[in-house]
C-alpha cells in the first residue's frame, strides 16, 4: 500500500509538470487548430534561461525562475511572429504549421546545440535534497513545490479563461476565429496572447524539468509525451490537458514501478494509439464536423 | 415509369436535431426531379444520404431494387449515382482536362502491375480514357479550355466542369446540388437547356436542388418540397406553386408563390 | 576533391533520394503527411542487416545474399505500414500526422530496447554491400516505377484524393484503398532506403532514425515541391550534398534546415518544382497552362465591354 502511495505521488509530479507543457499545446491547438511542435524548443530554452539566470547571472531562484519564464514568453511571439503569423495570413493549409513548427523546433533544438554546445549541464541545488517525510511516505520538496506551483498556475490560467474579457474572447476565438473576428474581437491580440500565455507556462515548465532531472538540447523531445498527454485528454482542452498529463504521469510511473522502467517510455505512445483509435478527440475534446 | 431511386421514411438525426424527418419520395426513370425549399431543409442531406456520405438514422433508399443504405461513397458511384456539389468541388489545381481524365477512371480496369509495367492493356485502355475525356469536353462545350487550370475557369464554366465530370462515370441518376446558383438570367437558360440535353442525350434521371424558380419550374417534370426536414409538398410545377402550404414555407402568409 | 568524396556524398543522397521518393508518393501525391517515415528506414535497416548479416558477428545475423536483405527489409516494411495504416488511415488529417509521429517514435523506441539487435549501443559489423552501381540502380528504377504509377489512373486517383478527398469519393475512388497503397508503397521505399543505409554505412544505431530524420524526409519533399518526382530528386541531391560539402559547418547545418524549412513554408511553399515536372511532357504541360489562361484572360477582357464580364 505504501509502495502504491508513493509510486501515486512520484506519478503526481511528473503529471504536474507534463501538464504544465500540455497546456500549452492545448492553447494553441484550441485557437489555432495546429499542433505547435515549436513548443518543445520553447521549454528546452526555459530550461537554459533558468539554468544561466541561477549560475551566470546568481539570480535568486524566484528572480530567475520569473525571467526563464518572460524569456520564453517573449521566444513564443517571436516564433509566432516568424513562422506562423505569415502563413495565417495566407490562410495556408494547417500542415504548412505543422512544416514550420517542425522547422523552427530543429532550428531551436541545433541553434543550442552549436552556439552553447550540447553537454547535459545540473541545475545547482535551490531546495534542500532531503525529502519531507510524511509518516511512511517521502515526498521531495522539489516535487512538491512543482506539484503547488504547477496547481496555482493551471487554476490562475483557467479562472484567466473563465473569467476575464480576453479569456473570453480566447474561448469563442477556439471555435471560430473568423467570425471571432467579424464581431470586433482583436484576433491578432488574441492569439499572440494564447502564444504568451503557452510561452510563460512553458518557462515554468522547462525550469522545473531542468531542477528535477538535467539540461540538454533535446529536452523538447520530452515534450512529445507531454503532446501525447495533451491528445489523449482531448486536443483544445486545457482541463484534458491537466487530466491527460496526470494520468499519463501516474501510468507511467506504476508501469515504471511494476513492470519494468524500458516500458516506461513505451507506455506513452501505446496510451497515443489507443486514443487515436479507440477515441481521437481524447478524453475532454471537442467533437467538429465537415459540412458536406 | 419505373422508379430509379426510392426513398421510404428516411430520416437523418444529428444528435438532438432531425436534419431529415420520414421524407419518402420516388425519382422516376429518366426524370427530371427537383428538391426544393427553404434554407436548412434538408435538401443537401438528403443528396449526402444518397451518396452515402452519410448514413440514415432509419428508413431505406433503394436504387433499381437494390438498397443502398450502408454502402461507401465510392460504391454508390460506381453504381451509377453521382452529384456535383453546392460549393463547387473541382480538384482546383487540375487542368480542366485533367479533373474530366481523372473521373473517367472507372472506364478502365488495368491494374497498378500494367500500369508500371506499361504493358499493352494500360495502353489501350489509357488511349481510351484519352479519348472519352476529349469526347466529353467536347460535347459540353469545354474542349477549348482543356489545359486551363480549374480554379481559372470562369464562375459558370467550373460548374459545367462539375457536370462534365459527373457524366464521365457514366451515372444513370444525376444529383445537381444548386447548379445555378450564382448564374445570372441567360446563364440560368442554359443551364436549363443542358440539363434537358443531358438527361436525353445520355439517358440519365436527374434530381436537382434549386432555389432559382424559373429552372424549376421551368424544367422539372416533378417537384418534392421540404421544410424543417420533411415533406410538405409533391407534384407537378403547377401543383406546387398552388400549394397554400409551399406559400406559407416559402413567404410566411403572403399571397404570391416566390420567384427567386 | 576527389571522385571518392563527390561519390560519397553521392551514394547517401541516392539513398535518401529512394525515401524520399517513397515519402513524395504519400504525401505529395496523396497529401498524407508522415513525420514517421524513418520508422520504417529503421525496420528496412535493421531486417535487412538482420538477413545479411554474418551468422558470426555480434548481433548475428543470417548471413544471406544483399539483395535477399533488400527484399526483406522493403517488405517488412510495407507489412508493418500496413498495419499501422488500418489503425491510423480513417483518422483526420492532422491526427494521422500525430498517429505517424507516435509510430515512428515508437518503433525507434522498441529497437532502443531490444538487446538482440543491439540495443541503443547499436548494430557494427553490417557487411558493406551498397555500392554506387547498386544505388544508381535503385534510384532508376525507384523513379521509373514512380512516374508510371503516377501518370496512370491510378496515380491520377491518388492526386484526385490529395486535392479534394470527398470529391474523389463521389467519383468513385476508394479513398482508403488508395491511400493505403500509397502508404504502403512508401514505407517499401523507406525501407529499401533502410537497407541500403545500413549497408553503406555498415553500422546502425535507434538514434540514426529520430524524428529529426523523419522531418528531414518531409522537409526534403516539401522543398522539391509537392506532386513533383524531378523535385524530390532534385531536392534530395542538394539538401543531402549541400550540406556535406559544408562540412566545416556541420553543427550548423540542422540549423540551416530548421530556418530554410520556415523560410520555404513562408515564401514559397510550392518548393522548387511547384508542381512541374522537368521532362518534356512536363514542361510542355506548364506551357499549356499558361498559354490556356492568357487566351482565357484575353476572350474574358474582349467579351466585357457592353457584355455581363465575370
Amino acid at each position: 500500500m505504501v509502495q502504491f502511495l508513493q509510486q501515486l505521488i512520484n506519478g503526481l509530479s511528473i503529471g504536474s509538470v507534463y501538464a504544465l507543457m500540455a497546456v500549452g499545446y492545448s492553447l494553441v491547438y484550441s485557437i489555432m487548430n495546429f499542433s505547435n511542435f515549436a513548443h518543445g524548443g520553447v521549454i528546452m530554452l526555459g530550461a537554459y534561461f533558468g539554468f544561466f539566470s541561477l549560475t551566470l547571472l546568481k539570480l535568486p531562484f524566484a528572480a530567475a525562475f520569473l525571467l526563464a519564464s518572460v524569456g520564453t514568453f517573449v521566444v513564443a511571439i517571436i516564433v509566432e511572429r516568424i513562422a506562423y503569423k505569415p502563413l495565417r495570413e495566407r490562410r495556408a493549409p494547417f500542415l504548412y504549421f505543422i512544416i514550420s513548427a517542425m522547422g523552427a523546433s530543429i532550428l531551436l533544438e541545433n541553434l543550442v546545440i552549436a552556439t552553447i554546445g550540447p553537454t547535459f549541464r545540473t541545475y545547482p541545488e535551490v531546495f534542500p535534497k532531503a525529502p519531507i517525510e510524511l509518516g511512511p511516505l517521502a515526498v521531495g520538496r522539489l516535487d512538491l513545490i512543482i506539484f503547488v506551483i504547477s496547481a496555482v498556475s493551471l487554476t490562475l490560467l483557467i479562472l484567466f479563461i473563465d473569467k476575464t474579457k480576453l479569456g473570453k474572447a480566447i474561448q469563442a476565438a477556439s471555435y471560430n476565429v473568423k467570425a471571432c473576428a467579424l464581431m470586433g474581437v482583436n484576433t491578432d491580440r488574441v492569439i499572440l496572447t494564447v502564444f504568451g500565455l503557452g510561452g510563460f507556462l512553458a518557462g515554468i515548465a522547462g525550469v522545473f524539468f531542468g531542477m528535477k532531472y538535467t539540461v540538454y538540447p533535446q529536452i523538447g523531445n520530452i515534450t512529445t509525451k507531454s503532446f501525447i498527454a495533451a491528445v489523449f485528454g482531448g486536443l483544445g482542452s486545457l482541463p484534458g490537458a491537466v487530466l491527460g498529463s496526470v494520468l499519463l504521469g501516474i501510468i507511467e510511473t506504476f508501469v515504471a514501478g511494476y513492470l519494468s522502467s524500458q516500458f516506461r517510455d513505451l507506455i506513452a505512445f501505446v496510451i497515443l494509439i489507443a486514443v487515436l483509435v479507440l477515441r481521437p478527440t481524447g478524453i475532454m475534446g471537442k467533437v467538429t464536423e465537415d459540412k458536406a | 415509369m419505373a422508379a430509379i431511386l426510392h426513398i421510404r421514411d428516411l430520416t437523418k438525426q444529428f444528435g438532438g436535431l432531425t436534419a431529415v424527418d420520414a421524407v419518402s419520395f420516388g425519382v422516376p426513370e429518366g426524370g427530371i426531379v427537383g428538391l426544393i425549399g427553404p434554407n436548412g431543409a434538408g435538401k443537401t442531406t438528403i443528396f449526402n444520404l444518397i451518396t452515402g456520405v452519410y448514413r440514415p438514422t432509419s428508413g431505406s433508399i433503394e436504387f433499381g431494387d437494390r438498397s443502398i443504405v450502408g454502402l461507401e461513397p465510392f460504391r454508390i458511384a460506381d453504381m451509377g449515382i453521382t452529384r456535383t456539389f453546392q460549393n463547387i468541388r473541382l480538384f482546383k489545381n487540375l487542368s480542366v482536362f485533367d479533373n474530366v481524365l481523372t473521373a473517367c477512371h472507372l472506364n478502365a480496369n488495368y491494374s497498378f502491375a500494367d500500369a508500371i509495367l506499361r504493358l499493352p492493356r494500360f495502353r489501350a485502355q489509357e488511349k481510351g480514357l484519352m479519348a472519352k475525356a476529349e469526347n466529353l469536353l467536347g460535347i459540353m462545350g469545354l474542349l477549348g479550355y482543356k489545359d486551363l487550370i480549374a480554379n481559372n475557369l470562369p464562375y459558370g464554366l467550373q460548374r459545367r466542369l462539375e457536370i462534365v465530370r459527373a457524366l464521365a462515370l457514366n451515372p444513370t441518376l444525376l444529383l445537381l446540388d444548386e447548379p445555378a446558383a450564382g448564374m445570372n438570367p441567360d446563364e440560368t437558360e442554359q443551364l436549363m437547356r443542358l440539363i434537358v440535353r443531358i438527361r436525353d442525350d445520355f439517358k440519365l434521371s436527374v434530381l436537382v436542388i434549386e432555389h432559382h424558380m424559373d429552372l424549376i419550374m421551368g424544367v422539372c417534370e416533378h417537384i418534392i418540397v421540404l421544410n424543417f426536414g420533411e415533406k410538405i409538398a409533391e407534384g407537378s410545377a403547377d401543383e406546387v406553386s398552388k400549394n397554400p402550404q409551399v406559400i406559407e414555407a416559402y413567404l410566411g402568409t403572403s399571397g404570391e408563390a416566390a420567384n427567386a | 576533391m576527389d571522385w571518392t568524396y563527390i561519390q560519397g556524398i553521392l551514394m547517401l543522397a541516392g539513398i535518401n533520394m529512394i525515401a524520399v521518393l517513397g515519402l513524395s508518393l504519400l504525401t505529395g501525391f496523396t497529401g498524407l503527411f508522415s513525420f514517421g517515415h524513418a520508422g520504417f528506414m529503421a525496420i528496412g535497416a535493421y531486417v535487412g542487416a538482420w538477413i545479411s548479416a554474418s551468422p558470426a558477428s555480434t548481433p548475428a545475423g543470417l548471413g544471406l545474399p544483399f539483395i535477399l536483405a533488400i527484399v526483406g527489409g522493403g517488405a517488412a516494411a510495407g507489412a508493418v505500414s500496413y498495419f499501422i495504416g488500418r489503425i491510423s488511415l480513417n483518422l483526420k488529417g492532422d491526427y494521422f500526422c500525430i498517429a505517424t509521429l507516435g509510430f515512428g517514435e515508437a518503433i525507434r523506441l522498441i529497437f532502443n530496447n531490444v538487446n538482440r539487435f543491439g540495443g541503443a549501443r547499436g548494430w557494427p559489423g553490417v557487411p558493406s554491400k551498397s555500392t554506387f552501381l547498386a544505388i544508381l540502380i535503385a534510384d532508376i528504377v525507384a523513379v521509373l516505377f514512380l512516374a508510371n504509377l503516377v501518370k496512370s489512373r491510378h496515380g491520377r486517383n491518388m492526386i484526385a484524393v490529395r486535392e479534394e478527398e470527398l470529391a474523389a469519393q463521389i467519383a468513385g475512388i476508394n479513398v482508403f484503398k488508395y491511400k493505403m497503397i500509397s502508404l504502403i508503397i512508401s514505407a517499401v521505399y523507406a525501407g529499401v532506403a533502410g537497407v541500403f543505409f545500413a549497408h553503406y554505412m555498415t553500422f546502425i544505431q535507434p538514434k540514426m532514425f529520430s524524428l529529426t530524420k523523419s522531418t528531414e524526409l518531409t522537409i526534403i519533399v516539401i522543398f522539391g515541391g509537392l506532386g513533383s518526382i524531378s523535385g524530390s530528386v532534385l531536392g534530395a541531391l542538394v539538401l543531402t550534398a549541400l550540406p556535406e560539402v559544408l562540412r566545416a559547418f556541420e553543427i550548423w547545418r540542422l540549423v540551416f534546415y530548421g530556418a530554410a524549412v520556415i523560410l520555404i513554408m513562408v515564401s514559397r511553399p510550392k518548393g522548387l518544382m511547384g508542381g512541374m515536372e522537368l521532362t518534356p511532357s512536363g514542361i510542355r504541360k506548364v506551357a499549356a497552362e499558361r498559354k490556356a489562361l492568357r487566351e482565357a484572360k484575353a476572350k474574358l477582357l474582349a467579351e466585357t465591354p457592353g457584355g455581363e464580364g465575370d
